[in-house]
């Protein structure tokens, strides 16, 4: 083939303007005022910082914790970091997000050491590896309680975990709600995704409770409902995984509910509608829970998967063993009430 | 009673991609090959007889008959599609009794049919669990009209294979498909897509090439039952949307689906049916353990895969071209001269009578 020869001239002709790159000039602002828009977030840091620094040398204790404001700083950070991840990211079958699960469990671990002062025993009950059903009291009236239940094991085990609680069905069909939970690894209380999550030796917790633990009005708390039908030892035995009992003292005393009104919770389809001296008279407000003190215990496994899989269907064994269960979470919660000093001490 | 390989195979909705593609992976494993659709092939197969029918009308039971079918490939059956929910209903419903009339009675010489059914035939819900196992549809959920044609359908399906025990009968439950010209794909593809406000299911999709090759293996294995057939693992919507370069606008109402479909057609162009809408609201994912297990083989590509190979548009060439008319013409010669050779005597081409 024959080179063309190709005149100044006409590459002259050929040749297009080059398209001039340069930054936008963001908001317009001096140059001085968008670098101190940049630095923003450290000079308060900083400021901080000095703050807690004056004031625990004046009173002698720690009165802001560094550590608690720097980790949410890095929530943030996180939140924009997960957001870079585009499209590249693995959920598996239940849409369990786990890296975007961890960035929030810092924040709410915020909540569980400062908040609520969460003491949490008898962790080392909940196996480092393998499938295991936890099995909770349920109250307040939102589902705080699994939460705390989550946030403890991911950061006072020796081996964090995440724990796949069980939600009622009624949640999954909200928005929002039913994006969050799935998202951050829960699934819906079915006894067959119960039995898929154990198959795949995860820690299950489920609220055998369910709403009739959330809804119930204050003056009940502390009492357990009925268990259901017995339905989560009939699952357990036949997914052979221990059930680890979990007595949870403080939740109740979040939303104070002092009364019901049915045919609101009715006209919205929600199982209840709750009345707490602050909600729904203070608005958004009322629904900042409480700052009870809180105590979490695990109790010691039962091993229900010694039973043989056949066991799964006399009910009667079935029947004993969720009362034997019930009845370790009602113990375990008169001996944290009596540990704890007061409702928020 | 084990049947014996499939001889003469019937493959009805042959002309629809699925059932082209079917088709043409069919043709040099099994020795008689006859394909029927209300339309032309959209490819020349010489292998195959292509015969002008309607699965709606009750002669399809006579050509099964007639051409001493033992194996029936039923693809006639329409899940995502612009036509009318009564010519649907006409096609699914009326079209299956009418091909389960040609397979039963005692002169019957069918031993095998396969149906398509497809995972529309779960719904979508909140309270559903978040797999779907091949014996967990919901027969009293107010469904969709094509979730309701869907279990019709499969109901007739069952009593015939209870009725029929010398026929072996599977249902295969594909999942949705995104690499043809489908709903999903078209939603999908959107610059910004409409999304219910506060959702954000999971998506489980099946390749088309996969879709064929579970048919092809029902066709030549020996799988009676009810299966389901979809891809390994699942993609969020809004992953599916960001794999897709558009990008998620939560804009439809949480409350009332209705209403989001009808913005939807509105504005965006799509008519989304009933079903998928729930499916992207609530998200539906079956459990493919059964067919894994039974016919040793799972599908190649997974929810993500499958993504990720529309966005590269890769599929724009799987589904082929369709064929100029001199070669569908080419194909009716050739189909004649050896239904002629066949039949014992020479190949003579004789000239119509009013030329």
């Amino acid at each position: 083939m024959i080179q063309e020869q190709v005149t100044p001239r006409q590459r002259k002709k050929n040749s297009k303007p080059a398209e001039i790159v340069r930054p936008r000039s963001g908001l317009g602002l001096p140059k001085q005022v968008r670098r101190l828009q940049r630095q923003a977030p450290v000079y308060a840091l900083k400021g901080l910082s000095e703050l807690s620094v004056r004031l625990r040398d004046l009173t002698g204790r720690n009165v802001i914790d560094l550590n608690r404001i720097m980790s949410v700083a890095q929530f943030v950070y996180k939140q924009q970091e997960l957001a870079r991840r585009g499209a590249n990211y693995e959920v598996d079958e239940f849409g369990f997000d786990p890296q975007w699960t961890e960035s929030f469990l810092s924040v709410f671990e915020v909540l569980y050491r400062d908040y609520w002062r969460v003491e949490t025993t008898g962790v080392e009950n909940v196996p480092a590896t393998g499938r295991a059903l936890l099995v909770a009291n349920h109250a307040g009236v939102l589902p705080w309680d699994g939460t705390m239940i989550k946030t403890a094991v991911f950061a006072e085990h020796s081996h964090p975990r995440h724990v796949r609680a069980l939600v009622a069905s009624m949640f999954l069909g909200m928005p929002v709600l039913s994006w969050f939970l799935r998202r951050t690894g829960q699934t819906v209380g079915h006894p067959d995704d119960t039995r898929r999550l154990l198959e795949r030796d995860e820690l299950v917790l489920v609220f055998p409770e369910g709403v009739r633990g959330t809804g119930k009005s204050f003056k009940d708390r502390y009492r357990l409902r009925r268990f259901g039908r017995g339905g989560f030892v009939a699952t357990a035995i036949r997914s052979r995984a221990p059930i680890i009992p979990v007595s949870v003292v403080g939740s109740e005393e979040i939303y104070p509910m002092v009364a019901d009104l049915a045919p609101l919770a009715r006209l919205f389809g929600l199982p209840y509608f709750p009345v707490t001296p602050f909600w729904p008279w203070l608005g958004p407000l009322g629904m900042i829970p409480l700052p009870s003190k809180w105590r979490i215990q695990f109790h010691e496994p039962i091993h229900v998967e010694e039973n043989p899989p056949e066991a799964a269907d006399d009910q009667n064994l079935v029947m004993a063993l969720a009362d034997e269960v019930r009845n370790t979470i009602q113990q375990g919660i008169y001996d944290n009430l009596k540990l704890r000093r007061g409702v928020f001490l | 009673m084990t049947p014996a390989r499939p001889n003469r195979v019937l493959v009805t909705g042959v002309s629809n991609p699925l059932g082209a593609e079917v088709a043409r992976r069919l043709a040099p494993q099994v020795p008689y090959l006859f394909g029927c659709d209300v339309h032309d092939p959209i490819s020349a197969i010489e292998e195959m007889d292509f015969v002008h029918a309607d699965v709606r009308h009750a002669a399809i039971g006579k050509l099964v008959s007639r051409l001493q079918i033992d194996t029936v490939v039923h693809l006639a059956v329409m899940v995502d599609s612009p036509h009318a929910e009564r010519s649907i209903h006409e096609t699914d419903v009326i079209g299956t009794m009418n091909i389960l009339v040609g397979c039963s009675g005692p002169s019957s010489r069918v031993r095998r049919l396969i149906v398509k059914s497809s995972q529309a035939v779960y719904g979508a819900g909140p309270t559903d669990p978040s797999f779907f196992s091949e014996d967990m549809t919901n027969p009293e959920r107010p469904a969709s009209s094509v979730t309701r044609d869907l279990l019709d359908l499969e109901q007739l399906v069952a009593e015939f294979a209870l009725r029929e025990e010398s026929c072996q009968v599977s249902v295969l439950r594909l999942g949705f498909r995104v690499s043809e010209d489908t709903t999903l794909a078209r939603y999908l593809s959107l610059p910004v897509v409409p999304t219910f406000a506060g959702f954000d299911p999971r998506l489980q999709l099946l390749h088309e090439e996969d879709a064929a090759e579970a048919i092809v293996r029902a066709v030549l294995g020996d799988h009676p039952g009810v299966f389901n057939v979809a891809a390994g693992g699942v993609v969020l919507l809004s992953q599916a949307i960001a794999i897709m370069g558009g990008s998620p606008a939560p804009i439809l109402p949480p409350y009332g689906r209705w209403m989001g479909r009808l913005a939807l057609r509105a504005f965006a162009g799509v008519n989304l049916p009933a079903h998928l809408a729930d499916v992207i609201a609530y998200g539906s994912v079956m459990d493919t353990s059964r067919l894994e297990a039974a016919f040793g083989w799972e599908p190649v590509y997974t929810s993500r895969a499958v993504m990720d190979a529309l966005a590269r548009g890769k599929d724009l060439e799987v589904v082929e071209a369709p064929s100029p008319p001199q070669e569908y013409e080419l194909q009716v010669y050739l189909q004649r001269r050896r239904r002629e050779a066949r039949n014992g005597h020479r190949a003579t081409p004789k000239l119509p009578a009013h030329r």
